[in-house]
């Protein structure tokens, strides 16, 4: 257990930050992905826009 | 409630019959086993809220059911159970609390009974607030922006019936064991094993509503609300479930003991306690902000994007920052370091949403000023904001040599519940309250207006009082003489805490007295018909343009064709 | 391509779900985990005493009546907590509470080392009335404690449950949990000599709220606060080098 400990605490000692810094970047990127631009604006105006009627849509 | 009975089939009542039924049994058996322990007397709780149910359900048995269109229309009778639950804790918690502020000020007024002390009620007022009042609101909420945002109905009729209920049953069983003494002393996880168990049976099946409503929506992808809330389910459960790990002394008594103990029981439990701030009264809350706070102003959100990165910001960073909470303690330095960088990291997602929530308001500058409902919620944007530095600000080791054990805390807690939490509810059950009971708004946007007046110098006074308490406690504490040795004792700073204790109970009452008009206000709108909704009640709606109003459910409109 | 990945992580909720507990799990993990694992996160203590069954009862109404939401039993490293409340709290002597009382609070003051600090006479008077003995306390009055007698008899079951949660108390001990409560107020009797044979010759044996016939629950709070922060000899062996360590 401690040995397991030892081994995991060097390697999160050594490459935790740039794991942190690519999961940001990630996410990140995926946040400003052109392609995802007109899906993100289409469900940001979807709530507005719950139909004409305010039931479900089957 | 007979209308939600008209609404079930004959199976489904059997179903439901057969849950309360159960209840009663269990809480029989309780009561049997538990003899002269507290155990048996919350036994005798399960039961008759299992009577209760049992007896109503018969009574209902034979009601002729509602010729309700049920795939065509949303599952709003457990939201509206909800509400009312909501409502009903918040005046209750806050009772508690009120109380308790006014023991510490005179403690007489304890009446030296002994379920009364500061000791028992002070769990009672924050359960009351955090889980009956925030539970019930987030619960509700979570049900109305699932449907609507994925335009889809809840699975199953009973079953989010059974969450509501069966939740609420779980804040009874706390709110009443804490009297009589009934605590595992973590806080914010108090309520005993059984309860527990209790508690997780219902939010699993909470979970797995809220996850087939998303699997029946209409649009590939998942608003963004429903990241908030679905964070906020899951991870409770999990915080919940490693906090709470406790072997029972019996299984016949109430009392049970955690299986962790010490430093790394401190550690699990401000891991849980901290995370319960995260999940529970962040999360979920903003997934709130990011449903009726558009819908409200009738723009979509600032930034879409932004509100993705700050959501994958606060499920990974929060997660560290439980350690703050003790710093110069026996816990290892290192986890303390890294709980305050963290806590500094978290600002960056923390005022990202809050900006992103102004940002959204910005170009309806009209409307907030028009319209209270709009403005709870832009207030308790600003809230956020400032309780999140705050909160950064205070994970700083030395600032927290000062602020921590002090009231500073203290108004911390209620800068962030009393501005952000309640204010966030405040705004969004006065937007949702006439779309579940279909009215065309408010009963009276003037209360609403009142209510917005006392809930904003209710929480100022309260945070001032308590800033002023807080610093000076701390700094009494640590303040030495000419001869170095401590110039106060503690009980010289207890007496300086008079005066805050009573402007603290102040801020306290007329926060309450803004939730009790909340109340009237709910309970008129409900009440009134359509018709009698007049011109002038209709006056901020209109102001507002285009405030969705849902048609009845039941309109014999042809459906959208697909 | 890359963020199809992603688009199917929220076209299928599990995988969001999944997505979302990954996140919030690596925190946890690296910073509870350790503590479980490192060496010297809890000092060692050769000598540390268990709770005697009285004690353990104590503490359990020390739980009952939220008197861990006043006072804390956490005493930081700071030179002015050092100075009010005596050598800071290390871990070890917590180590076996379950669950941790270090608070989060103080309304009143920290009572890490409130044991042996005043004598029972002290507390009994406090507890039954405060303002009695300090006039501008804010506590509430706990009379009613010297009025109840103290469940003994399944005090047993407390200490087995204890032990299943890593307190080493022995077989011994668990059998013996409620004649061990009632013999704690009664020094010089047959019981008490046994007592202090389980649980050390320190065992404070007397009558705490003053009667060796009765036990109340005053007996056993009482009983309780004179231990707290005396399972280890942490302040004893510290002396005068009550210096808290290198601070910012």
């Amino acid at each position: 257990m401690t040995n397991l400990y030892a081994m995991l605490a060097i390697f999160a000692k050594a490459y935790g930050l740039f794991i942190f810094i690519g999961l940001s970047v990630a996410v990140i990127a995926y946040a400003y992905w052109p392609a995802n631009r007109e899906r993100f604006r289409k469900a940001a105006k979807a709530v507005l826009d719950e139909g004409e009627e305010d039931k479900p849509w089957r | 409630m007979k209308e939600i009975i008209r609404t079930l089939t004959t199976g489904e009542r059997q179903a439901a019959l057969a849950i309360a039924i159960c209840v009663t049994v269990i809480g029989l058996t309780m009561a049997a086993l538990g003899n002269g322990d507290p155990f048996g007397i919350h036994g005798y709780v399960v039961m008759a809220y299992g009577l209760v149910a049992t007896i109503f359900l018969i009574r209902c048995y034979n009601l002729p059911p509602s010729n309700v269109d049920r795939a065509g229309s949303y599952y709003d009778e457990p939201i509206k159970v909800a509400v009312v639950f909501s409502l009903a804790w918040a005046v209750v918690g806050m009772l508690f609390g009120l109380w308790a502020a006014l023991q510490l000020a005179w403690p007489s007024l304890s009446f030296d009974l002994p379920w009364s002390s500061f000791g028992r009620i002070r769990p009672d007022h924050t359960t009351g607030v955090i889980f009956g009042f925030g539970g019930n609101a987030l619960i509700g909420t979570s049900f109305y922006v699932v449907q609507r945002s994925s335009r889809a109905r809840m699975p199953d009729q009973v079953a989010p019936l059974f969450v509501v209920l069966g939740y609420n049953l779980f804040c009874v069983l706390g709110a009443t064991g804490y009297l009589m003494g009934v605590t595992k002393s973590k806080e914010y996880a108090e309520p005993e094993w059984y309860a527990g168990l209790w508690l997780v049976t219902v939010w699993i099946v909470y979970l797995i509503i809220y996850l087939r409503t998303l699997a029946r929506r209409k649009e590939p992808h998942i608003y963004v609300a429903n990241w908030y809330y679905l964070a906020f389910i899951v991870i409770v459960a999990i915080l919940y479930v490693v906090n709470n790990l406790a072997v029972p002394i019996s299984f016949t008594r109430a009392k049970s003991y955690s299986l962790f103990g010490g430093v790394q029981d401190a550690m699990t439990e401000w891991w849980y306690g901290h995370n319960a701030v995260a999940f529970f009264l962040t999360a979920g809350f903003l997934g709130m902000l990011y449903y009726f706070m558009p819908k409200r102003a009738g723009r979509p959100i600032y930034s879409y994007r932004i509100s993705i990165i700050s959501f994958w910001g606060i499920t990974f960073f929060y997660i560290w920052v439980g350690s703050h909470h003790l710093h110069y303690t026996a816990l290892p330095e290192w986890v303390q370091i890294l709980g305050m960088s963290f806590s500094l990291m978290l600002l960056v997602p923390s005022w990202a949403s809050a900006g992103n929530a102004l940002m959204t308001l910005n170009g309806a500058w009209d409307k907030v000023r028009d319209d209270a409902t709009l403005r709870f919620m832009m207030v308790a944007a600003v809230f956020y904001g400032l309780t999140t530095f705050e909160g950064s600000f205070m994970a700083i080791r030395p600032v927290n040599s000062l602020s921590h054990y002090t009231d500073w805390t203290i108004a911390h807690v209620h800068a962030g519940s009393l501005g952000w939490v309640a204010m966030i509810t405040f705004g969004s059950l006065y937007a949702m309250v006439p779309w579940v009971w279909k009215k065309p708004s408010m009963y009276s946007p003037r209360l609403v207006e009142v209510h917005f007046w006392c809930a904003l110098s209710g929480a100022v006074i309260y945070v001032l009082a308590m800033w002023n308490s807080g610093i000076l406690q701390g700094l009494m504490w640590r303040t030495y003489n000419e001869h170095g040795t401590l110039a106060y004792s503690f009980v010289d700073s207890v007496v300086a805490m008079h005066p805050y204790y009573i402007a603290r109970a102040l801020g306290g009452l007329i926060f309450l007295i803004g939730v009790l008009v909340c109340c009237y206000n709910v309970f008129k709108t409900v009440r009134t018909p359509v018709d009698a909704f007049g011109p002038a009640r209709r006056k901020v709606e209109d102001a507002l343009g285009p405030v969705p109003l849902p048609r009845p459910a039941s309109s014999p409109l042809p459906r959208p064709a697909e | 391509m890359l963020f199809n990945v992603h688009y199917r992580l929220e076209r299928r909720t599990t995988t969001l779900l999944i997505g979302i507990v990954v996140a919030a799990s690596i925190g946890g993990l690296v910073e509870i985990a350790p503590l479980f694992t490192i060496e010297g996160t809890v000092e060692a203590a050769p000598n540390m005493r268990v709770l005697t069954p009285l004690e353990v009862a104590g503490r359990d109404i020390y739980v009952r009546e939220g008197c861990y939401l006043c006072h804390s039993q956490m005493i930081r490293t700071l030179q002015d907590e050092v100075d009010r409340y005596g050598h800071y709290s290390l871990a070890v002597e917590s180590k076996y509470d379950h669950p941790m009382l270090w608070g989060s609070k103080r309304i009143g003051p920290d009572l890490a080392r409130i044991g042996g600090k005043y004598s029972d006479e002290w507390h009994v008077r406090h507890l039954i009335d405060p303002r009695a003995v300090v006039p501008q306390s804010i506590m509430p009055r706990y009379a009613f404690l010297a009025q109840r007698d103290l469940k003994t008899a399944e005090l047993g079951e407390n200490l087995a449950a204890l032990r299943a949660v890593g307190v080493p108390y022995t077989r011994d001990m668990i059998d013996n949990a409620s004649a061990d409560a009632t013999a704690q107020v009664a020094a010089d009797s047959s019981g008490a000599a046994a007592l202090l044979k389980r649980y050390g010759e320190a065992t404070n044996v007397r009558e705490f709220a003053g009667s060796t016939s009765r036990v109340t629950e005053m007996d056993a709070l009482v009983a309780y606060l004179q231990m707290v922060g005396k399972q280890t000899n942490i302040e004893d062996d510290a002396g005068a080098n009550k210096k808290p360590p290198d601070n910012d």
